[in-house]
């Protein structure tokens, strides 16, 4: 490479070729990662490499190769390591510019060929620094001017925003930008020729006050505030430096907290920034959106990074220009910004070399202020970054993307490579050192700090912040990476990802079931089983974890996701969704001995194929589209309790002669049986029609305390376990009225779910199952692995439930059933529940049927034709 | 496949990142060696006194960064001469030149036959009084 960067016999130009080749070497690296970043996305070699960000590697090993052999001509003697740390940084950030977007990579590509120039020019100008102090007033003054021109004629380029932008037709220019420098040099000639023999400090700062609070001034109009407070800064570092007087530091810290604490009660925006920075996790998706995202992207990174173009750092907002260190937090990793903070304090402590050894004060107090200005700059905008400091809109020198940030920064870089070159007069005296080691050791504490806190987010906070469900990656790489398929018992596809790979879209082969199956958005998240079997669908459980960090590391993605397979048998759930057509309400059928959720089916029910189009409507309606209510609705149970009530009954005493009266009065209300029962009247016939006033005069005799006891038996006291969202259960507290509990009204509700698993008991005598609704796993090594299910609990006394099977069985089939009704607020609810007798030889199977303000005989009906067709002999 | 090929690059940029790093640094302890050794030994002219009229003296060579000259033993160049002050003139070696300096001697310090009131810079061949003692300095060249 030697023809790139030529090197000399003197040492200093060695150097200089040596580094500039090494950043080089970097540069084409990374470069060649990003052209292959599309294979390692798509897991393929027949991607669409990316090409165009090499325009901006040529243009750069172009002008850094011109560039070296001009500076190695005129300045011979200069400081070997400014150039190359300048041209690393400038290059790595040219190339994280380019991944985020084309065009913007190449207006930076010119505005870095021209700040290039603007050196080159510098170099070859005779006495920059002489007339950069002779005409010290002129300079700051017009400053000032071209930044108060921005009232009159500022822009935003990107639209509407702040307008601190002068120009047109594509060419903008920050005018504040300049300014910091301006101030620097200013002050540093200033300084130079005042020699104070212990100035107070009005001395020291009353006449460089009042340009300097007019340029104060004009960025707080702006309300450029990070400008602002950095401009504050610099200058007490700037007359501590030339002063000596560690007082003055106090005094700076002491304005720049009043100046805070003022702003943060005048002014909306600092009290926003400082309240995002302060907790940002509040607001996550508003005021603190660019923090978290932030945040989210350095955490990506990890250690090595995901790779250029292979992670996602377009999702942090202005990813280019105030968040560029985050962006390259997570594309370059902690390696990689561990390493920028490093290439700063070589910077930093280069500068402050060049200060010391500068042969009078001026080039002593210029080249440690653009020290300083260049060290500040970097802390506040990578502080905002990883929340080490409140958020400042000001750009990462040399890095960020933004013409006037760059010109400036070259600039900067021409002032102290001129003022390093080796003069024959020895270094001015220095009386006092400490100022600089204490400037220099703030920097590079501050420098520290930032790497310490970095590490904390992309090490030790890394996998709960990209947990996080506000993490737009994780949609992301849905649409890169195969989502596994939600299966039907007999593998029947119900929820399945089809297209290519980037443009993966789920399918929901079965609408009806979106209840269950839920959705899987980018815009509205996930719900139902595609949230909770979230890392079985996306394979992070169930696969092997060397796959699960492999796949991770390299890639960046989770592995392929994992199929599941439900205990759902589709053509039960047809058969339920069909029967239940229009009515409002929901069945649960389940294996009265496993648990297992055969069918469930909940109407309205929304479509998860059609969110995007419709959720806006779901939401709004108060029909519930988006209520599961087999599982989440709660129902009054009413008399269809009766069942248990009998059970429990019996296991203590026999049944007194005959039924007493039938109906009874309710809440003024007229309560008859849900469906009429035929003669002659038995306590089975009764109680299996569901009227209230044999189920209440059992009630009576059983009391409170024992009814309490039953229900706590039959789990209607707690919520089942489901990889559902499940309704609150009833509580304890609320079963002290007999009357309310023997007929389950007002507090007293459950869901659907409660009552099938209730039913199941009688079905399997005794013991109640838990719910099951996924099966089995799909795994890569071992194939179906079967999921883990709670076990079964104890129910009702068994002694009771033969004798109370057999009076509530249906003649004409082999199943007990109850039809009941509740009163609901203003409406009622129908209940059917049935289930397979014990000594059924097929399938024990347990069934509700709930209905919203319907006549019970049609839940009923439903419930009898459900049943003929299950047991069907095959 | 993809994903490992790419990590060799990855890691090969990293290293780059690095040994740009690590050699930057090298060369700064470098530096920093070679500066503190040209501190510790400084390189400077060696000046050599020689009397031109004071039989009991000797000729001087001297490698330090300061001379002192008086009657007192403890000067490096005593002369035992009643016209000269214990503590006479001072030659030191700063901003790459041999100055003279008088220490407010009593019968003063010529060179070239002027006297002698603030810090100046001498050069070989120059020649020196102190009292009534004629003294010449040679230079040597580095």
């Amino acid at each position: 490479m030697n023809w790139l960067f030529p090197s000399s016999s003197a040492w200093a130009d060695q150097i200089q070729s040596r580094l500039l080749k090494l950043s080089a070497v970097f540069l084409v690296l990374n470069a060649l990662v990003l052209t292959l970043s599309p294979a390692v996305r798509y897991h393929s070699w027949q991607a669409e490499y990316r090409w165009q960000h090499w325009l901006g590697v040529l243009i750069w090993l172009a002008s850094f190769s011109l560039v070296h052999r001009l500076v190695m001509q005129a300045l011979p003697e200069r400081d070997p390591f400014l150039l190359p740390l300048a041209a690393l940084l400038t290059g790595w950030g040219l190339l994280s510019i380019w991944r985020l977007s084309t065009e913007n990579g190449l207006r930076q590509s010119l505005w870095m060929v021209f700040s290039l120039l603007i050196l080159v020019l510098g170099l070859r100008a005779k006495n920059l620094l002489g007339v950069l102090k002779r005409y010290k007033y002129i300079w700051l003054i017009s400053g000032i001017l071209i930044s108060a021109l921005t009232f009159i004629f500022g822009t935003y380029p990107g639209g509407e925003g702040p307008r601190l932008w002068l120009g047109c037709c594509g060419l903008y220019f920050q005018p504040s930008e300049p300014l910091k420098l301006l101030l620097i040099i200013y002050l540093a000639a200033y300084l130079a020729d005042k020699i104070l023999v212990n100035p107070n400090f009005l001395q020291l700062l009353l006449p460089t006050f009042l340009l300097v609070g007019a340029a104060l001034g004009i960025l707080l109009i702006q309300r450029d505030l990070g400008t602002a407070s950095l401009f504050l800064l610099l200058y007490f570092t700037i007359i501590f430096l030339a002063s000596g007087r560690i007082e003055v530091l106090a005094v700076g810290a002491v304005s720049l907290l009043a100046a805070g604490i003022t702003g943060y009660a005048a002014f909306d925006v600092i009290r926003l920034r400082v309240e995002a920075w302060l907790n940002p996790w509040l607001d996550p998706s508003g005021r603190s959106y660019q923090i978290v995202q932030s945040l989210i992207a350095i955490s990506s990174g990890q250690i090595l990074g995901r790779g250029a173009g292979i992670g996602y750092p377009g999702f942090v907002p202005i990813a280019h220009s105030d968040f560029i260190f985050s962006s390259i937090g997570e594309e370059y990793g902690l390696a990689g910004t561990l390493a920028l903070l490093a290439i700063l304090a070589l910077w930093i402590s280069r500068g402050f070399r060049v200060a010391v050894m500068a042969s009078n004060r001026y080039k002593r107090f210029l080249a440690a202020g653009s020290a300083a200005y260049i060290g500040l700059q970097s802390i506040f905008i990578i502080g905002g970054n990883i929340r080490l400091l409140p958020l400042t809109g000001v750009t990462l020198p040399f890095v960020s993307y933004g013409g006037s940030s760059l010109v400036t920064s070259y600039f900067t870089l021409l002032l102290l490579m001129l003022i390093s070159v080796r003069s024959e007069t020895p270094p001015a005296p220095l009386q006092n050192t400490r100022p600089y080691l204490i400037t220099g050791g703030m920097l590079f504490i501050s420098l520290l700090s930032a790497g310490m806190v970095n590490g904390w987010w992309s090490v030790i906070r890394s996998n709960d912040l990209m947990g996080r469900f506000d993490n737009p990656r994780r949609s992301a790489v849905s649409q890169v990476v195969l989502r596994g398929a939600i299966l039907d018992r007999n593998n029947q596809p119900i929820v399945i990802s089809t297209g290519k790979p980037g443009d993966y879209t789920r399918h929901n082969l079965y609408p009806p079931l979106s209840l269950v199956t839920g959705y899987t958005s980018i815009v509205y998240g996930q719900t139902g089983l595609e949230a909770s079997l979230d890392p079985y669908l996306r394979g992070l459980q169930g696969s092997p974890t060397s796959t699960v960090w492999s796949s991770q590391f390299l890639y960046g993605q989770p592995p392929p996701g994992l199929d599941v397979r439900l205990s759902i048998d589709l053509k039960l759930q047809t058969l339920a969704d069909s029967l239940l057509g229009n009515y409002t309400g929901a069945i649960v059928i389940i294996n009265a001995q496993s648990g297992e959720v055969l069918a469930m089916a909940s109407h309205p029910y929304f479509d998860s194929n059609q969110i995007h189009e419709n959720m806006g409507e779901w939401l709004q309606s108060d029909r519930g589209y988006l209520l599961n209510r087999a599982t989440q609705a709660s129902y009054p149970p009413g008399t269809a309790l009766g069942a248990f009530i009998l059970t429990d009954y019996l296991a203590g005493q026999p049944l007194p002669d005959s039924p007493p009266e039938l109906s009874i009065r309710f809440n003024n209300q007229n309560w008859n049986c849900a469906v009429t029962p035929s003669d002659p009247l038995s306590w089975g016939e009764v109680i299996s029609s569901g009227c209230p006033g044999p189920i209440l005069e059992l009630g009576k005799q059983l009391g409170a305390e024992r009814l309490a006891g039953m229900y706590e038996d039959l789990g209607l006291t707690q919520s089942p376990s489901l990889r559902l969202p499940v309704a609150k259960s009833v509580s304890t507290n609320d079963l002290t009225d007999t009357l309310k509990i023997a007929l389950g009204q007002d507090a007293i509700t459950i869901s659907p779910l409660q009552m099938v698993l209730a039913s199941a008991s009688l079905s399997r005598e005794g013991g109640r199952p838990a719910p099951f609704l996924a099966l089995a796993v799909s795994t890569p090594q071992q194939g179906w692995v079967i999921l883990p299910n709670d076990a079964t609990a104890p129910a009702l006394p068994v002694v009771g439930i033969p004798q109370a099977l057999q009076l509530l069985e249906n003649p004409a089939l082999p199943v007990w059933e109850s039809t009941a009704s509740a009163f609901s607020g203003e409406g009622r609810v129908a209940w059917y529940t049935g289930g397979t007798m014990p000594d059924w030889k097929g399938t024990p199977i347990s069934l509700v049927v709930t209905l919203e303000n319907q006549n019970p005989v049609a839940a009923m009906e439903i419930g009898h034709s459900l049943f003929k067709t299950i047991l069907r002999p095959k | 496949m993809t994903g490992i090929v790419v990590l060799i690059f990855r890691i090969l940029a990293v290293i780059s990142l690095y040994a740009f790093l690590g050699w930057a640094l090298i060369t700064l302890w470098r530096e920093l060696q070679l500066t503190s050794s040209q501190l510790t030994s400084p390189q400077f002219p060696s000046v050599t006194i020689t009397p031109l009229d004071f039989e009991d003296l000797q000729t001087r060579e001297y490698q330090a960064s300061e001379v002192m000259i008086g009657r007192d033993e403890g000067c490096e160049y005593t002369i035992p001469d009643d016209t000269v002050s214990s503590r006479h003139a001072r030659l030191s070696y700063h901003h790459s030149q041999w100055w003279l300096e008088d220490l407010l001697s009593k019968n003063g310090t010529y060179l070239n036959d002027e006297r002698v009131y603030t810090s100046t810079v001498i050069i070989s061949g120059d020649e020196l009084r102190c009292g009534k003692v004629n003294l010449r300095i040679t230079i040597k060249n580095i």
